[in-house]
């Protein structure tokens, strides 16, 4: 599922500082399971904000509302032109599609994200989620073993290692596994390293490394990554 | 509590009352959930019963409900279907926008799933 993580609070009061009136609206799909945008953060969010506000002798309302899910228009029950005039400003708390799906449904309002959208990625606990797949629209996981090199490469080399690899690991650091040796090792256990040789045509990727998304409440528990 | 849940019960008013008069129990929709399949065809996993003991059931009492109905129905909308969309009605009752109306319901009176919930 689509990974996310909450802006730095200090970046969301900044973009609601002209705003008097705010509607928060969060997502009850993907950035609901990652404990990012569900009912329950946005109920947090508005705490911590109202508080925030009322520190600062802000004179600012606002309401918290959550849909099933923002990327489909058919979930928005009870988001209606009516109440949505009510408010100056929609903070989302989706997704990139779902803060711009909202936008597209209420074009005379602003939207603004209260998340950054990081990933498409696993669940490896609770609260603590690992990316997968970078939805390049070029899979090649039937050639690479099931382990994708855009991904788990930090080049994201599509064919085959560089010259960095070194003992299973990668030269940017010993904690990344080279992604082209474990591909390597995946297709020989299957008795397919043929497949190895398919030349896949050249990608124009900048250099990446494995992106990992731990929600504020469990850095402690994870703090190893 | 119940004002809200009466508000949103007012404006899809006329959804609700033809979705539910026109429901033939043909069990057709069932076939189309994957939920229903895996689950050796147990029968709480028919679209028809999610949603005729989701908001059906809050249709029929007019909203007066309590906590505790809203709290049973939970693993109905939420365990028991994932809002796939893929639920086919030959008589073209919109099923999966009547339990995401239940879900509504239920988050605005602070009923909802809690994710990092250990089962």
């Amino acid at each position: 599922m689509v990974k996310s993580k909450q802006k730095p609070l200090a970046e969301i009061k900044d973009l609601l500082k002209s705003y008097s009136s705010i509607l928060n609206v969060g997502c009850g799909g993907c950035a609901s399971v990652c404990l990012a945008g569900g009912q329950r953060e946005v109920i947090a969010l508005n705490n911590e904000l109202s508080l925030l506000f009322k520190q600062e002798g802000l004179d600012k309302k606002i309401d918290g509302y959550t849909v099933e899910r923002q990327c489909n228009v058919d979930f928005f029950q009870g988001l209606s032109d009516e109440r949505i005039k009510k408010y100056d400003c929609i903070i989302s708390m989706a997704c990139g599609a779902g803060v711009q799906f909202l936008a597209e449904a209420f074009k005379s309002k602003p939207v603004f994200p209260a998340l950054n959208t990081v990933s498409i990625g696993i669940d490896k606990d609770i609260g603590l989620y690992e990316e997968r797949c970078r939805a390049c629209g070029e899979c090649v996981l039937a050639y690479t073993g099931g382990i994708c090199p855009v991904t788990r490469c930090a080049k994201g080399l599509f064919n085959g290692p560089c010259g960095g690899t070194n003992r299973g690991k990668c030269e940017i650091g010993n904690e990344y596994p080279c992604a082209w040796y474990e591909i390597y090792e995946r297709l020989k256990e299957q008795n397919r390293l043929q497949d190895i040789k398919k030349i896949q045509p050249a990608m124009l990727w900048k250099n990446q490394v494995l992106r990992v998304t731990i929600q504020e409440p469990y850095q402690e528990r994870y703090k190893m990554y | 509590m119940t004002e809200m849940i009466q508000e949103i019960l007012k404006e899809y008013n006329a959804k609700m009352k033809l979705s539910l008069k026109v429901c033939a129990h043909c069990s057709l929709c069932a076939e189309s959930c994957f939920m229903f399949i895996k689950n050796n065809k147990n029968p709480i996993y028919m679209p028809s019963y999610k949603f005729i003991n989701s908001i059906g059931k809050i249709y029929k009492k007019k909203g007066n409900v309590d906590l505790k109905m809203l709290e049973d129905m939970k693993p109905i909308i939420w365990k028991n279907c994932v809002l796939c969309t893929r639920c086919y009605c030959p008589l073209g009752i919109d099923i999966p926008s009547m339990i995401s109306l239940a879900r509504t319901i239920c988050r605005m009176s602070g009923v909802y799933p809690q994710y990092n919930e250990i089962y």
